[in-house]
């Protein structure tokens, strides 16, 4: 790059600066503020609209990772079909409702992109050979947040015990005792046990 | 009227000399109350598979200490079906096996002998290759004194039954039944004793260390008989005997279970109670009062 170049670009910072810091003598204040409030909304807007989008099952299963493996699991379990017509959805129990904890899992997330472009797990046996881990990255999650996406659903106080089985009222009963969370019994409830989880994965 | 006294009392003496000497059953066992307990099929659930985590999920409360019966006494049924079609714990189903069946046991005392009685009705025949030619139907008792065998006072006769033992999979045919640290002198065993329909015999034996089918002392007789396709088998059994026996006392209560070799079977391919507590005129399950 030559010199001259150099000069020229500083110089375009320079007036690009002094526009943005000079008061408007065009626009009065109202319209500035109202084109900020308008221009803000549709981006915001825009952002969440996308954030949303991405927050869907279509959308989770529009690779085939998820769609052949573990999406294809889960149809049979009873998050999927019950007698209820309730359903369950990739996003409801694998990212947070509110918003922090949703952005924090959103970015987290974005290194699976990644992932998919190298072709981590893009064939059955890349998935089971990398599974065990897959899963014990979810269980830690759901464990450290009190098995919160769980939660908002379910809670041990609204269960009624007179309707669970006798070996499920027992369980809950211990779990209410121990102060356990659902994570912890609950390791294969929509998606089937990965091949060689240990004694310490149920602990 | 002086001789008819006499002879009274010659009767009344006699007839509690003879009640002293020659311990009956009870002469009416529709006076006992009977309990109905579900044998169900067990498939292949050795203690190894009990107490493992990722296989089964009631593994975490049986380290807290409860019993089966807490959690599977109203599914017994249900486990037995599941397991006996094959989708569960069983590697080779049997077509037709009966998934579990209901039996009453009663069970009574008088201060000498213990009376026990089971009476279940016959389940249809599987059809398959008779595996014991001579026994269409055994059945066997285990009591167990004071929780020394591990799972004995959670499971009853599971803490028997182990992986690797003869007619699991892959298990030896010399190898039997056996408890964790088995030891007659450490009163570690279970008293087993078991009647066998065609041989019409009855073995007194225990479980230690290995399971032995002599030697016990505390058995006196057991009998059995099918009567419109209902089984009834009585046995008589001594509060106590010899090494290899469970000595009963009054007042206390012992860790009991059962299982029936119902269509010929052998080894694992029988029905199963889970552990119940029989009290001697205390507190159980099932209670053996004095007569």
């Amino acid at each position: 790059m030559a010199p001259q170049d150099g000069d020229n670009n500083q110089r375009e910072v320079g007036r690009l600066r002094a526009l943005l810091g000079r008061p408007s003598t065009r626009f009065s204040l109202g319209s500035l503020l109202l084109a900020g409030i308008a221009l803000g909304i549709i981006l915001w807007g825009g952002f969440n609209t996308a954030m949303e989008a991405t927050n869907t099952e279509t959308f989770c299963i529009s690779c085939h990772e998820m769609h052949d493996n573990v999406y294809q699991e889960y149809k049979k379990t009873i998050h999927y079909s019950n007698r209820t017509g309730v359903r369950a959805t990739c996003p409801d129990c694998h990212v947070p409702k509110d918003w922090t904890h949703k952005m924090i899992r959103k970015v987290q997330a974005s290194k699976e992109l990644w992932g998919k472009l190298i072709g981590t797990i893009d064939t059955p046996e890349k998935f089971e050979a990398k599974r065990l881990e897959l899963a014990r990255n979810e269980w830690k999650r759901m464990k450290g947040s009190d098995s919160r996406e769980c939660r908002n659903c379910h809670s041990l106080d609204s269960m009624n015990a007179d309707a669970q089985k006798q070996r499920a009222r027992k369980q809950h009963e211990m779990a209410r005792e121990e102060k356990m969370t659902c994570i912890d019994c609950h390791k294969g409830i929509a998606h089937r046990k990965p091949e060689g989880m240990t004694e310490e994965d149920e602990e | 009227m002086k001789n008819a006294i006499a002879m009274s009392a010659i009767g009344l003496v006699a007839a509690l000399g003879s009640g002293a000497a020659f311990a009956a059953a009870p002469a009416d066992w529709s006076k006992v109350p009977a309990v109905e307990v579900t044998l169900l099929y067990p498939g292949v659930s050795p203690v190894e598979w009990i107490t493992k985590g990722t296989e089964h999920g009631g593994a975490r409360v049986l380290r807290r200490g409860e019993t089966c019966i807490g959690c599977h006494s109203e599914e017994a049924d249900s486990m037995g079906t599941l397991i006996a079609s094959g989708k569960k714990i069983e590697p080779n189903p049997i077509p037709g096996k009966a998934p579990f069946i209901k039996a009453k046991v009663q069970a009574a005392h008088d201060g000498e002998h213990l009376y026990l009685r089971f009476s279940w009705t016959q389940p249809a025949a599987s059809g398959a290759a008779k595996m014991d030619a001579k026994n269409a139907v055994k059945l066997a008792y285990m009591l167990e004194d004071g929780d020394k065998v591990e799972l004995a006072g959670q499971g009853g006769c599971w803490g028997s039954c182990h992986a690797g033992v003869r007619t699991m999979p892959g298990g030896a045919d010399d190898k039997t039944k056996y408890v964790k640290d088995g030891s007659l002198d450490a009163g570690v065993f279970y008293d087993l004793n078991q009647w066998r329909s065609g041989e019409n015999a009855v073995f007194d034996g225990y479980i230690a260390d290995k399971r032995v089918m002599e030697g016990g002392q505390a058995l006196v007789k057991a009998v059995g008989a099918q009567k419109d396709g209902v089984w009834t088998v009585e046995f008589t059994r001594r509060l106590s005997g010899g090494k290899g026996d469970v000595t009963l006392a009054p007042g206390k209560a012992y860790n009991f279970g059962f299982a029936i070799h119902d269509d010929s079977s052998v080894g694992r391919y029988h029905h199963v109670s889970l552990g119940y507590k029989l009290g001697i005129d205390a507190e159980g399950d099932i209670v053996a009062k004095k007569l």
